[in-house]
C-alpha cells in the first residue's frame, strides 16, 4: 500500500470522490450539488471561461452552480467562505470586474469572460497585500471565518476611491458582518491600509 | 433549463414557450430560494444590452430593469432622485447594491421594498413587454398586494419610467430599522418639494412603505401642504387624519401603533430635510 501524506481537504475531496464521505463534503453546498438518485435530471453542463486571479479557468458546471460554489467545490478555491449563502452576511465576498459582489449570489455560468479575483489572488507570492499585513497587526479577526470576504469588501472599498475616515468605512463595509465583533480593529486596519495601499 | 438571451424579443420567446422565473440581480431570488434546488426553468436576462443603464430622454428619465441600486447612486440625476439615491443605499451592504436592481426590487412586490415609495413620489411607470407587444402601467397599478403584480403570464418588466416633471424639487428618504444597516424596514418615508419664489410649497409629493400591503402616498398630507409658507418648517403640519390611507400591521419588527406613530415623526423630518438640503450634494 502506497503512503502518502494527506491534508485535511484533500482527504475530503478524494473520499468524497469514492463517496465515502460525500455527506460531509457536500453538506456546504446547495441541495443541487450532489443529487440524490431520485431528483430530477441534472440539466445541460454548461462550460464557461473566466479570468480568476489573473489565470483563465474554464469550468463546466451545471448552470444552477453559483460563483461560490464553483469557486469551492469545483476550484478548491475554499478560501472564500459560506457563511448564510443567501447574501445576508458578505463572508463570500470576492471581486467582480474590481467590484465587489456576494459570490453566493452569482450563477458562475454567466460570468463568461469576467475577471474574477478572490483572497487567495490578492497577495503578490509570499507579499502580503497591504490590508493582508494590516488585518494581522490589528488583530482584524478572531475566529477567521468572516476574514477573507471582510479583506476582499476592503480591498474593493480601497479601489472605489472614496474619502475614509471612522465613520465612513463601517458605512461601505456595512455588507460584512462579524460575528466575533471584531470591528474596531477592522475598522483600524482598513484605516491603516488606505494610508498605502 | 437555463436561458440567457441577448434581446428583449428572445426572452419573450423563451417565456412563452417554456416559461420559467426570471434572474436578473439575483438577490431576491436566491435569497427567497433558500437551501430549497432550482428545479424550473431560469430566464437570466443579465445579458440583454436593451435592459442596462440610466438614460435621461426628452421627457423621461429611463431606468433598465438590469440597472443596480450602486448605478443609481452613481447616475448623475436631479435632485428630486436624491430620495431614490438615499433609498439605494440602504439596500443591503454595497456588495447587494453591486448587484440587485431597481425593477427587481418591485417585481419582488415585498411591502417593506426601500425602492417603491421614492418611485411612487416620483409618479413612476413601469414599462412592460410580453407577447401581445408593450405596455405602460403607473407604478401604483403595478403592484397590486404582497408579492403580488399586474405582470401577465410572459411579460417582463423593461423599464421603470420617471416623467421629467420635479426636477427641481427636493427629496429625502429616511427609514426606520431595528439597527443601523442590513435591515428590514419598519417604516419607510420618501418626502419630494418643491418651494415657489416666494418660499412657498409649489408641489409635495410623500409616499410611505412599510405600513400597508403597499406602499403608498398620502394625498391628503400633499394638499394641506400646497401653498404653505415653508419658512418655519413644515413637519407640524402632518396630522394623524393625513395618515388615513396607511394601514400598519403588528408583526416581529414593530406593532402597528409604533409604526403610525413612527411614519408621523419621519414625514416630518423628511419633509423639513428637504427644505433644508442644497439643490445637490
Amino acid at each position: 500500500m502506497t503512503i502518502r501524506n494527506f491534508t485535511r481537504r484533500e482527504f475530503l475531496r478524494d473520499t468524497a470522490a469514492t463517496g465515502g464521505a460525500a455527506a460531509i463534503a457536500g453538506s456546504g453546498g446547495k441541495a443541487w450539488a450532489v443529487p440524490a438518485a431520485a431528483d430530477p435530471p441534472v440539466p445541460t453542463q454548461h462550460r464557461v471561461t473566466i479570468r480568476l486571479n489573473g489565470t483563465e479557468r474554464a469550468l463546466q458546471l451545471d448552470p444552477r452552480t453559483s460563483l461560490l460554489d464553483a469557486l469551492r467545490e469545483q476550484l478548491y478555491l475554499t478560501g472564500t467562505k459560506k457563511g448564510c449563502d443567501m447574501g445576508a452576511c458578505g463572508a463570500c465576498t470576492v471581486l467582480l470586474d474590481g467590484k465587489r459582489v456576494n459570490a453566493c449570489l452569482v450563477l458562475a455560468a454567466r460570468l463568461d469572460g469576467r475577471e474574477v479575483k478572490t483572497i487567495e489572488g490578492l497577495a503578490d507570492g509570499d507579499q502580503l497585500h497591504p490590508l493582508q499585513a494590516a488585518f494581522i497587526e490589528h488583530d482584524g479577526f478572531q475566529c477567521g471565518y468572516c476574514t477573507p470576504g471582510q479583506i476582499m469588501s476592503a480591498a474593493g472599498l480601497l479601489n472605489e476611491g472614496r474619502p475614509l475616515d471612522e465613520h465612513s468605512i463601517r458605512e461601505w463595509m456595512s455588507g460584512n458582518i462579524c460575528r466575533c465583533g471584531a470591528y474596531p480593529n477592522i475598522v483600524s486596519a482598513i484605516r491603516q491600509a488606505s494610508g498605502r495601499a | 433549463m437555463y436561458f440567457r438571451p441577448t434581446t428583449i424579443d428572445e426572452a419573450i420567446g423563451a417565456l412563452a414557450s417554456q416559461g420559467g422565473r426570471i434572474l436578473a440581480g439575483g438577490t431576491d431570488f436566491f435569497a427567497t430560494q433558500g437551501d430549497r434546488p432550482v428545479l424550473g426553468p431560469v430566464l437570466d436576462i443579465s445579458a440583454i444590452d436593451a435592459l442596462k443603464g440610466i438614460r435621461v430622454e426628452a421627457d423621461q428619465i429611463r431606468i433598465g430593469a438590469c440597472a443596480t441600486w450602486s448605478e443609481v447612486i452613481a447616475a448623475d440625476l436631479p435632485p428630486a432622485f436624491d430620495a431614490l439615491k438615499a433609498a439605494a443605499a440602504e439596500v443591503g451592504g454595497w456588495q447587494i447594491q453591486n448587484l440587485g436592481t431597481i425593477a427587481g426590487n418591485l417585481c419582488n412586490a415585498s411591502p417593506a421594498a426601500d425602492g417603491v415609495p421614492p418611485l411612487l413620489a416620483l409618479d413612476a411607470a413601469i414599462e412592460l413587454a410580453g407577447p401581445a407587444g408593450t405596455r405602460r402601467l403607473p407604478l401604483d397599478q403595478f403592484i397590486l398586494g404582497p408579492r403580488r403584480t399586474a405582470l401577465a403570464p410572459g411579460e417582463m418588466v423593461v423599464a421603470i419610467l420617471v416623467p421629467r416633471r420635479f426636477e427641481d424639487a427636493r427629496s429625502h428618504f429616511m427609514k426606520l430599522g431595528g439597527r443601523r444597516y442590513l435591515v428590514i424596514s419598519i417604516v419607510m418615508v420618501a418626502a419630494q418639494v418643491a418651494l415657489d419664489l416666494q418660499g412657498r410649497v409649489a408641489g409635495a409629493r410623500v409616499a410611505v412603505g412599510s405600513c400597508s400591503a403597499v406602499a403608498c402616498r398620502l394625498p391628503a398630507l400633499e394638499r394641506a401642504l400646497l401653498g404653505v409658507a415653508a419658512g418655519a418648517g413644515l413637519a407640524g403640519l402632518v396630522r394623524t387624519e393625513h395618515l388615513a390611507p396607511l394601514r400598519p400591521i403588528d408583526d416581529v419588527r414593530a406593532t402597528a401603533l409604533y409604526r403610525l406613530e413612527a411614519a408621523q415623526t419621519l414625514i416630518g423630518r423628511a419633509l423639513d430635510a428637504c427644505l433644508s438640503e442644497p439643490a445637490h450634494a
